[in-house]
């Protein structure tokens, strides 16, 4: 290049001559100051302004580099599947991540996984969203201002210093820790200092269980519940299949021994005994309605017929019941392959059900307490005490790690005004939460798939998380925090390697050298291990309760009790900042968006109130006066008349977000509610009783406020009876879509072939299928309606949130929907779950009403919907019978570009305009066809699993080839239960279901509610 | 003819009127400058098409969920809209075409606004099919044209895809029918023209009409032609439009009688919006003696033997779904008598059964305050009925679990009130720029009444 021109002649990508004499562009700045004149000056400097205001209007792209190496095993578009463990919650289920390109883009159940054993929640799926949270802290902070980690580790280590010299008192208040690494790091953590403990507690509490098995075992431990080796199940308010401690292990235990394919058939007793409608409730075989005040006298009465069976004599007098007496009947006959759970936090009760099991000989086979459950080890009075030393000044450090009592524990008192007696308050959190905003110091703790972290949730099952994604912040673990601030940082991955190598490795059970060990662990994601010793001691009958249960409240029977409890979809409300899980509908109120005061249909008329007016709640308070909460009023049958339900979790800070989610246009309205959050806060309407947690308490006063506040209800008609006088006689109910058989029935069937009629002619040319027709059967028996399949059709398939007026406006887009029917039944409220999706129709209704040719029919029985043909007249959903087609009303904007990352890429993100619904994962069909052909094979039965069938904890869902005689599918298609909802309308679906079974097989023959 | 008792029937055209009277009668208000009330009706109607446009752009820009339908009910307003404006349309085809082939001569009067009508009730219709589509800028789509996506076409098993053929075709052969029958009046527009303009443009339109006996025999020929081929289309495109309903699976909507059933609303309704019109026109142009009671009266007879048809269908309806023990079909009757929408359906009935029955007594169908009032509740009457059809069907189907409610948005409103000013701003201007009476057919009317009263007279 010359540089022998003009200076004031030069400019960019200006042709010169170079001495070779061809032409060039020059694009060089000149040299030096020197010969630079006021024009050229200008030039540059407008130049180098438009530059940098170009450059800027970038974003920062950081090793936006294509693979110039390819790496090992790595081919774009393929998926690569990491194990590793959830930590939606504390149970601990087996994930698999599915890896795009680098990016997690979603979690599925881990099918080897001893817990899990596949399925995974819907808060466990919806988890991954929160890696892709933007508003999730990424630096650490002291006092609200960004500073380093230097920054923050110098300035805290010299206040620990000041601490340790002093003696002051150190606490560290977490959630119950499943893992061993972070367990023993606590430990040394702690050591240092002449007054530290460590405090656990549990958002919902089962500390009494804990609390019992001392008083009984000698041990404060939480047995393992094992559904699968219980034929009789009875529930005292535990739902542990929708909320409590490890739904997902007790769903698949709770399956394991309702299989109606073997021979002969075998399938569990349920009994749910409850005040108001749980998810396990609706599921159970029987379920006893009885108020909340009552569940210890009921505990009492089980343990007396149980004793008076054994032969043991009882310091008691109790009259029992005889629906109890028809329980214990039940239970004895199956002794010893029994289970009675008790979700009732108080201390007496849980030694009652424990004396119960022990008369059943449960201990030891259905109650696993050598080998116990690591789950929950939250302890309230520890808690307790915890508040009262930060109040009295006592505590010079407290670090809160992973939970947030300022939300969770409202019902202790005022935590702002408490940690303001606190010196040095340290939160170690994924996210920004109430606590977070009191601490002084906030460490960012990345989410669980960037960090290596490990858990034992059950004693001998050890699991590895593994991170599947560089740190997205600059966030550290706990582990890493506490190693940092005894001096010696390690990094997440050398702490938990070296703890494995060291404690974990010496309990194994295989012998493989410590290397393979471990990476055979991080492979599989989880290792059995032997469990550490309990030292546990026999029952001890001493320590049942001396006397009959005192009456603990002076409950009138006029009185309204306030059940407070936590959600299928939100739980306790970690995740409360998760627009997926607040736009998944209850699987039995079918709300979104919203908690509300549920009355039973009774109870509402006594008070005059309808759905949606909202009450003003009043109840007294453990430190006097009285706590208040104005909630919308929805009618739930099927609940004790004297009891008002509210569903925890609701009114996080984080949620105002959502003020502004889903479509904005002129008649929007927005999907937080007076307070700018979702839902109100109902946590300090908790209270203490003894020392645990109590989750009820008595309403002093219910007002109607004369106000409204709509709920977003994506059911309105409860039932699968047409309204009085809209059918001819005996035809009210609409069998031909949920049907039922009940258990003597199916026994006697057995063998017999299913209950569809030949298909009747039709006047379209039938289709040919030559290859794979692809089906699907869902087991309605099986199918608890936990919702597990619904997230993970939103997740797989790019489905939007549209926020609460949408799901008002019955818009909500979900491909996959649980339907719930409530009976009514000499007194009982029936429940029926049918998930709801498009039948993939042979003569389907929507192909032939499309004017241009939108959704077509695939050679293997697809019905194919081709977005970028819809020109949207929606008369294909009107046509649906099943209205399973779903209609973009708006352009769901993607705003948040980081949550885009979230996107599966084999997924088309639909614009406005165009109709849409299930496609049966078409992607996952066509991906195993590729890997099939790839290795010159056909495809394995199960090999296509779609999103739904993966998760579901509850293995109701069955997708296969109809072509294939010997197919799971064709085999449950050949069953007695098998059906096809609607089948009059000869649709063809290729969707079966296989019917409920009822077992009426009651010892009396009578049903008590 | 001694034995054969002779009928006086009242002359068709009263005042009479010589044939220059006409001419300048039906002439008059093109001829000079509109009138304050003219003005009035015009701005509010501009204003309606206005607010029509304006919420039709919101709703193109943001989306259909500005509108109030769900994932259950998909259509609401939009298509109850569209078939409430093609049904309007058939009484301006029974009028110009059927009755004219039946030389039912008092159809002279009133057949040109009412073909008018037609066709701008006909674009009224074919903007609701147009938008409420998810992506209306694809609607050329649903024609099958030839084009570069290998062998993708239209789909001829919709009959979504039949209406736009039914449509297209009614709108085409409509105009042109229309304007055939304009050719001899813009004629004697040009020939009465005072300024260049006006006598250049109607020069134009009149295709040179010299008026000579062979025009004129030409003319009769094609007008004859045309009425034969508008003819089935009364028919058909109701019938057709019934088929959107009829194909489908939906209980309420899979019926056979929808076609005669649709067809003999349509002409009710068409002839409910005629006597709305012609009651209007008649007043405010000074038309008295060329709309006389004898029409309104005829057409009275034909509101009551159309809506007499629709009372019967309504019946046969309830009772095979009663009869036929199907309990879909007893439950979308009930559900629509006694359901959450039973107030649409009671208005329905009221409007189309009950009250036509008034027109049997002579003293109502001759007072036009009484008839106005009734020709109204019939428009309402048929609106109710289209969105009984569409909206109750839909919202309780198969499924109890996806049932819900419809509750039009402001721009559902807002779009329909944009429909009635479009229509009523074309109808405005069509009444100053042409002819509202058929001039050359009146003068043949003016001589068959005369023809008539001489050869009584013999």
């Amino acid at each position: 290049m010359s540089q022998k021109e003009e200076p004031s002649k030069m400019s960019h990508s200006e042709p010169v001559r170079n001495p070779e004499g061809t032409e060039t562009v020059v694009a060089t700045f000149p040299v030096g100051p020197a010969g630079v004149g006021r024009r050229s000056f200008l030039k540059l400097a407008g130049f180098t302004l438009a530059g940098t205001a170009v450059s800027g209007c970038r974003r920062p792209v950081e090793k936006a580099i294509p693979f110039l190496v390819q790496p090992e095993a790595t081919v774009p578009g393929r998926a690569i599947w990491y194990a590793s463990t959830c930590g939606g919650c504390n149970a601990g289920c087996g994930v698999l991540v599915k890896n795009r390109d680098g990016r997690p883009i979603k979690l599925e159940g881990n099918p080897d996984h001893p817990l899990s054993q596949g399925g995974l929640c819907a808060i466990g799926q919806a988890c991954i969203l929160e890696l892709y949270d933007s508003h999730r802290p990424a630096d650490p902070s002291i006092g609200g201002q960004k500073v380093t980690w230097t920054e923050l580790d110098g300035k805290l280590m010299e206040r620990l210093e000041h601490i340790r010299q002093n003696g002051g008192a150190v606490r560290l208040l977490t959630g119950t820790i499943t893992s061993p690494t972070s367990r023993s790091m606590i430990q040394q953590f702690l050591a240092g200092f002449a007054d530290a403990r460590h405090v656990t507690y549990d958002a919902v509490s089962c500390s009494a269980i804990l609390d019992a098995h001392q008083r009984t075992h000698g041990q404060r431990v939480l047995p393992r519940f094992r559904f699968d080796r219980a034929d009789v199940i009875v529930g005292l308010d535990a739902d542990f299949l929708g909320t409590w401690i490890s739904p997902v292990e007790y769903t698949a235990g709770y399956r394991a021994l309702r299989r109606l394919e073997s021979d002969p058939i075998r399938r569990s007793y349920h009994v749910q005994i409850e005040a108001r409608m749980s998810l396990t409730g609706a599921n159970a075989d029987r379920r006893i309605v009885v108020a909340p005040d009552e569940y210890t006298r009921v505990a009492v009465s089980l343990a007396a017929s149980l004793a008076e069976k054994v032969g043991v004599e009882l310091p008691l007098r109790v009259t029992v019941e005889p629906a109890i007496q028809d329980v214990a009947e039940r239970l004895w006959q199956a002794h010893g392959h029994s289970l009675i759970v008790c979700g009732v936090n108080d201390v007496d009760t849980q030694v009652w059900i424990s004396f119960c099991n022990h008369l059943l000989g449960n201990y030891g086979r259905t109650l696993d307490v050598e080998q116990p459950s690591y789950q929950m080890a939250g302890d309230d009075r520890a808690v307790k005490a915890l508040f009262d030393e930060i109040l009295t000044g006592q505590v010079a450090a407290l670090i809160v790690r992973g939970v947030n009592p300022a939300y969770d524990l409202a019902a202790l008192g005022d935590w702002s005004k408490a940690l303001s007696r606190v010196p040095c308050v340290v939160n170690v959190t994924e996210t920004h939460n109430e606590t977070s905003a009191l601490a002084h110091y906030v460490c960012p703790e990345p989410h669980f798939l960037e960090r290596w972290d490990d858990s034992e949730p059950a004693a001998g099952v050890a699991a590895v998380t593994q991170p599947v994604i560089q740190r997205l912040g600059r966030t550290r673990t706990l582990a890493e925090c506490l190693s940092a601030w005894m001096g010696r940082p390690r990094s997440d991955r050398e702490i938990v390697q070296a703890f494995w190598m060291d404690a974990i490795y010496a309990r194994r059970q295989s012998g493989d050298e410590p290397q393979r060990f471990w990476d055979q662990t991080v492979h599989d994601g989880y290792a059995n291990i032997h469990a550490s010793a309990t030292a546990l001691s026999p029952f001890q009958t001493a320590a049942l309760p001396a006397g009959p249960p005192a009456p603990s409240e002076t409950v009138s029977a006029n009185d309204l009790q306030l059940v407070l409890y936590p959600k299928v979809t939100l739980r306790e409300g970690t995740h409360a900042h998760n627009p997926w899980l607040q736009e998944l509908p209850d699987p039995i109120s079918r709300i979104a968006w919203d908690n509300y005061a549920s009355l039973a249909p009774a109870a509402a008329a006594r008070m005059g109130v309808r759905e949606g007016d909202v009450l003003k709640l009043t109840v007294s308070h453990t430190e006097g006066g009285e706590r208040e909460i104005e909630l919308p009023v929805h009618i739930q049958p099927g609940q004790h008349d004297r009891i008002v339900a509210v569903a925890l979790g609701y009114g996080r800070m984080g949620t105002e977000r959502f003020a502004e989610i889903g479509p904005q246009w002129l008649e929007a309205r927005p999907s937080v509610g007076p307070t700018g959050r979702v839902g109100v806060h109902a946590a300090p309407l908790l209270r203490y009783r003894g020392d645990h947690l109590c989750y009820t308490n008595t309403i002093t006063r219910a007002v109607k406020t004369g106000r409204r506040h709509a709920l977003a209800a994506i059911q309105s008609y409860d039932s699968l009876t047409v309204p009085a006088g809209m059918a001819p006689h005996g035809q009210e109910k609409r069998h031909e879509i949920v049907r039922e058989i009940s258990l003597a029935a199916l026994t006697d069937s057995a063998g017999r072939s299913p209950a569809t009629r030949p298909a009747p002619p039709s006047l379209w040319p039938e289709h040919r299928y030559d290859g794979h027709r692809w089906g699907m059967v869902i087991d309605l028996d099986a199918c608890t309606g936990c919702g597990g399949c619904v997230l993970a059709c939103q997740i797989e398939n790019n489905i939007p949130v549209v926020g609460k007026d949408e799901m008002a406006r019955s818009r909500e887009m979900h491909w996959l929907r649980i339907d719930r029917y409530f009976a009514e039944h000499e007194g009982r409220t029936d429940v029926t779950f049918q998930p709801m999706l498009c039948h993939h129709c042979e003569n389907a209704p929507c192909e032939t009403v499309c004017p241009v040719l939108a959704t077509v029919h695939s050679t293997e029985g697809l019905n194919q919907q081709v977005y970028n043909r819809c020109v949207g007249t929606r008369y294909c959903a009107n046509n649906c019978p099943y209205k399973m087609r779903r209609f973009n009303w708006f352009d769901y904007a993607h705003q948040d570009a980081l949550e885009n990352m979230i996107l599966n890429p084999d997924v088309t993100v639909r614009s406005r305009g165009v109709m849409e619904k299930c496609s049966f994962c078409v992607q996952r069909i066509e991906a195993a066809k590729i890997e099939s052909r790839g290795e010159n094979r056909p495809i394995r039965d199960g090999e296509v699993q779609p999103a739904c069938q993966q998760s579901c904890p509850a293995r109701a869902i069955v997708f296969g080839d109809m072509n294939d005689p010997d197919s799971k599918i064709s085999r449950l298609m050949r069953s007695p239960r098998y059906y096809r909802a609607l089948e009059e309308l000869n649709v063809r679906p290729a969707v079966g279901y296989l019917m409920v079974v009822n077992d009426e097989n009651d010892p009396k023959g009578t049903h008590h509610g | 003819m001694a034995d054969v008792p002779i009928v006086f029937r009242p002359p068709l055209i009263e005042g009479n009127k010589s044939l220059a009277d006409i001419t300048r009668d039906v002439s008059r208000p093109m001829e000079r400058r509109p009138t304050a009330m003219w003005w009035t009706a015009f701005g509010a109607s501009l204003a309606a098409l206005l607010l029509g446009l304006v919420a039709v752009t919101y709703q193109i820009a943001t989306g259909i969920g500005t509108w109030g339908l769900n994932r259950t009910v998909g259509w609401g307003f939009d298509i109850t809209n569209f078939v409430f404006w093609v049904g309007i349309g058939h009484a301006g085809t029974l009028i110009s075409a059927v009755l004219f082939l039946f030389r039912q001569h008092w159809r002279t009067s009133v057949n040109r606004a009412a073909e008018a009508m037609t066709i701008f009730a006909v674009m009224c219709a074919a903007i609701f099919p147009l938008i409420h589509m998810g992506r209306p800028w694809l609607a050329f789509w649903v024609f099958p044209y030839p084009n570069y996506r290998g062998s993708l076409w239209v789909n001829f098993r919709s009959p979504l895809l039949w209406d736009v053929f039914a449509i297209s075709t009614y709108f085409t052969i409509s105009l042109v029918f229309w304007y055939v029958g304009l050719i001899p009046d813009l004629a004697t527009l040009r020939d009465r023209a005072t300024t260049k303009v006006r006598r250049l443009v109607c020069g134009l339109l009149s295709l040179g009409w010299n008026g000579s006996a062979r025009t004129w025999v030409r003319y009769e020929l094609v007008y004859l032609l045309l009425a034969g081929l508008a003819t089935p289309l009364v028919i058909s495109v109701h019938s057709i439009v019934s088929f959107d309903f009829a194909t489908s699976i939906l209980p309420g909507w899979h019926t056979t009688i929808f076609p005669p059933y649709f067809v003999a609303g349509a002409v009710f309704s068409g002839f409910g919006m005629v006597l709305t019109l012609m009651i209007i026109a008649r007043k405010v142009m000074g038309l008295e003696e060329y709309i006389t009671i004898r029409h309104i009266e005829a057409m009275c007879k034909i509101v009551i033997a159309t809506g007499g048809i629709v009372g019967l269908t309504y019946a046969t309806e309830f009772f095979i779904a009663l009869y036929s023990g199907s309990k879909w079909e007893y439950f979308v009757f009930l559900n629509r008598a006694m359901g959450p929408f039973a107030w649409a359906y009671w208005i329905m009935v009221g409007c189309n059964v009950l009250a036509p029955q008034l027109l049997w007594f002579k003293r109502i169908r001759t007072s036009l305050a009484a008839v106005f009032a009734i020709s109204i509740l019939v428009n309402i009457g048929m609106w109710f009925e289209r969105f009984v059809i569409i909206v109750t069907s839909l919202h309780r189907d198969y499924l109890p679990a996806s049932w819900t409610h419809y509750v039009p948005t402001s721009m559902e409103i807002a779009t329909f009130i944009g429909s009635f000013g479009l229509f009523f701003t074309c109808f405005l201007l069509f009444c100053r720029f042409v002819p509202v009476i058929a001039i050359a057919e009146v003068k043949g009317a003016v001589a068959h009444d005369r023809h008539q009263s001489e050869t009584h007279h013999e």
